[in-house]
């Protein structure tokens, strides 16, 4: 095991230690905190990839922006400190073994189709890589996600002043 | 060895410059803001005009008690001045300070996207300032709590848009790269976008007139109520540490780093002026406007900059291709 | 200034506070200098024992009760042969209780002896508050700091005695001129 699949084995044991410790903290403001610890080391296994481009989005945009308009969302719903302010319901058990039941899944199926394949032709993920393959191979499904995106936007925009009058 | 040596001196020496700037700048907002508001500032300490007075601040949290209220999230609340003050250190490694006496940059590492790296560093500086309002467990901290995450929500998206208007200019997300780039005629076609990006800086930084969050007339404290001793010293370190990380980003990308006469030996001389010039516009700002209302905060961010900064892009855009 | 445009009052801010950088700021700097305080400061009051008869009417006329005075009269046995004797008033004990005292001085405009004089003097502050009770001693050590009598304003009254004096100095000199016109 070389020096960076060592690494990479850590970061990957943080980040799904921390996705379990967000999903079973008994605090909502904590679990908000655990998936930040488990973004961030998401990003490191991208840094680790040599996807540093998307390292840094995933840090910008999840860690960023993402989490925090989680936070604000609780703090505007309902509060989110004091213990036992994450609800769990008694569906919990059920829950729990549906997603081990998706995560074996994902992964059987992960390691039967690319199982012992060696990527070939890789590049390293500056911005300049990315834009080139952005706009040269990928082109029409980034013009089709930004204009889900948009679509989203303007659907939110509309839900929320659907309650007001106007 | 070799390397690994010069990375630790390099890390030292931004550590040097993160501990150091920042009670430049605090020392010359008290004797600015003073004289511009016909008063002295402090001149007791340290004998000549008060230079020692933010050291003598520093002693002085040093020796306080740091209390965690009974109702606070422990965790929490302990945590936050650390998350608020990292994010600033890690930044400051990528920002470039120009040619040293005909040597290469003073820069802790030169990344190929060092204006993506500072601008994700900055914006996890935003959870320290959350989690202390959230993890208080006292009122005004919590709509302190809220008025921050709304207000650097809606400012890093004009930030980001002015940022990506010089990149493109330039061509490059590196910072070395992009103040190497720069033209003296930049001045002008990106003038919008620096205009969008310091006001947009001094919103995530939460300065005044933008200080919303943390409005004593208001909010006690805001976030920061319940600290004291050396957690509240880490939030006005890391504040400070901000103003340097924008004045120093503010430089680099559109007042051209290093530019200026003999650029190749005295390059971060110029650096530093303008950051010390720059600074000295965030102190101005900060005496000689009152500070906005909580709305008038978000429709500045969403109804004038972020439209200001995507004419900016436009603009650039047309600059670029033609 | 040409009417107004989007952006006059950032830049007005901008200039009043470049305008107070600029110019030298008017803090003084108290402990090093000492303070340039008007004539007729009022700091602390002062008693000239010597002109104290005891009559109470400071006492009486403060509207804090912070004056205590206390005293015994003396006889003068007489001078001559078959005189009355004289009794003169001895003060005992006279107490102005700053920490209750507004300032207002009526006790030095009611007295009609001059006994009580204002002072510039402010440093006195004390770490326990009995101390801000000043006896008579401590109160009679104040008036070597009372200032000379400000001389008055132009047009002002000179006072009754005074008035009364040039009136007197007049007559007399009417009637020294009316006797020499009679006898010339």
């Amino acid at each position: 095991m070389t020096l960076t699949e060592i690494v990479f084995l850590v970061f990957a044991v943080i980040a799904v230690g921390s996705a379990l410790l967000s999903m079973t903290s008994g605090q909502l403001v904590h679990a908000a905190l655990w998936l930040v610890v488990t973004l961030g080391a998401v990003a490191g296994c991208f840094v680790l990839m040599t996807a540093e481009f998307v390292a840094w989005v995933q840090v910008l945009v999840y860690v960023g922006s993402v989490v925090v308009l989680v936070i604000f969302a609780l703090m505007l719903t309902r509060q989110p400190s004091g213990a036992r302010s994450a609800e769990v319901t008694g569906n919990r058990w059920v829950a729990a073994v549906l997603g081990a039941a998706a995560a074996i899944g994902l992964g059987a199926t992960m390691v039967a189709g690319f199982g012992g394949e060696q990527i070939e032709g890789r590049r390293i993920g500056t911005a300049g890589s990315i834009g080139d393959a952005l706009f040269n191979d990928w082109v029409l499904p980034f013009e089709i996600l930004s204009g889900v995106l948009l679509a989203a936007l303007i659907g939110a925009i509309v839900i929320s002043r659907s309650g007001s009058d106007r | 060895m070799g390397e690994l040596l010069d990375a630790v001196l390099r890390c030292l020496i931004v550590l040097g410059a993160f501990l150091t700037l920042p009670l430049l700048v605090g020392q010359m907002e008290h004797k600015a803001m003073a004289h511009m508001q016909s008063r002295v500032g402090p001149m007791a300490a340290g004998g000549f005009h008060g230079w020692a007075q933010l050291v003598a601040d520093g002693i002085k949290f040093v020796q306080k008690e740091s209390i965690t209220p009974a109702a606070a999230d422990r965790r929490v609340f302990e945590l936050a001045p650390a998350v608020a003050l990292v994010p600033y250190l890690v930044a400051m490694l990528a920002i470039p300070l120009g040619p040293f006496f005909g040597q290469t940059n003073l820069i802790g590492q030169d990344l190929d996207l060092g204006l993506f790296f500072v601008l994700a560093a900055m914006s996890v500086g935003v959870l320290g300032t959350l989690m202390g309002g959230l993890g208080s467990g006292n009122k005004y901290s919590y709509i302190g709590g809220m008025r921050v995450a709304a207000q650097l929500m809606s400012y890093e998206l004009p930030m980001v848009l002015a940022a990506a208007s010089v990149a493109m200019a330039a061509g490059t997300l590196s910072l070395v790269g992009i103040a190497q780039e720069w033209e003296p005629w930049w001045l002008l076609t990106q003038l919008p976008g620096l205009v969008v990006f310091f006001v947009a800086g001094l919103a995530e930084l939460q300065r005044p007139p933008f200080d919303a969050p943390l409005a004593d007339a208001e909010l006690v404290m805001g976030p920061l109520t319940e600290y004291g001793g050396m957690r509240f010293a880490m939030f006005l370190l890391a504040e400070y540490a901000g103003i340097v990380v924008l004045a120093a980003l503010t430089t680099v990308l559109f007042l051209g780093g290093w530019a200026g006469p003999w650029s190749d030996h005295l390059g971060w001389v110029w650096s530093l002026l303008k950051i010390v010039a720059v600074s000295f516009l965030v102190i101005w700002a900060r005496v000689a406007y009152p500070r906005l209302r909580e709305d008038q905060v978000n429709a500045l961010a969403w109804k004038v900059l972020v439209p200001v900064a995507l004419a900016q892009v436009t603009l650039t855009t047309v600059l670029v291709v033609a | 200034m040409s009417g107004s445009f989007w952006g006059k009052g950032l830049l007005q801010g901008l200039a009043v506070t470049w305008r107070n950088l600029t110019h030298r700021s008017v803090t003084a700097h108290y402990p090093d200098v000492e303070p340039d305080l008007p004539p007729r400061s009022r700091g602390v009051i002062a008693l000239q024992e010597e002109n104290c008869t005891s009559c109470m009417l400071c006492a009486r006329e403060c509207p804090s009760w912070c004056i205590t005075i206390d005293s015994h009269k003396e006889v003068i046995p007489a001078a001559t042969e078959g005189g009355r004797d004289r009794s003169q008033n001895v003060l005992d004990q006279f107490d102005i209780d700053y920490s209750i005292c507004m300032y207002c001085s009526i006790c030095i405009e009611v007295c009609p002896f001059d006994a009580l004089h204002w002072s510039p003097e402010f440093a006195y502050a004390e770490g326990d508050l009995k101390d801000l009770t000043h006896d008579m001693n401590r109160l009679r050590t104040w008036m070597d700091t009372v200032p000379p009598p400000q001389p008055l304003d132009p047009g002002a009254e000179q006072g009754k005695e005074l008035d009364s004096y040039r009136a007197s100095q007049a007559a007399e000199a009417a009637e020294a001129a009316q006797p020499a016109e009679e006898e010339s």
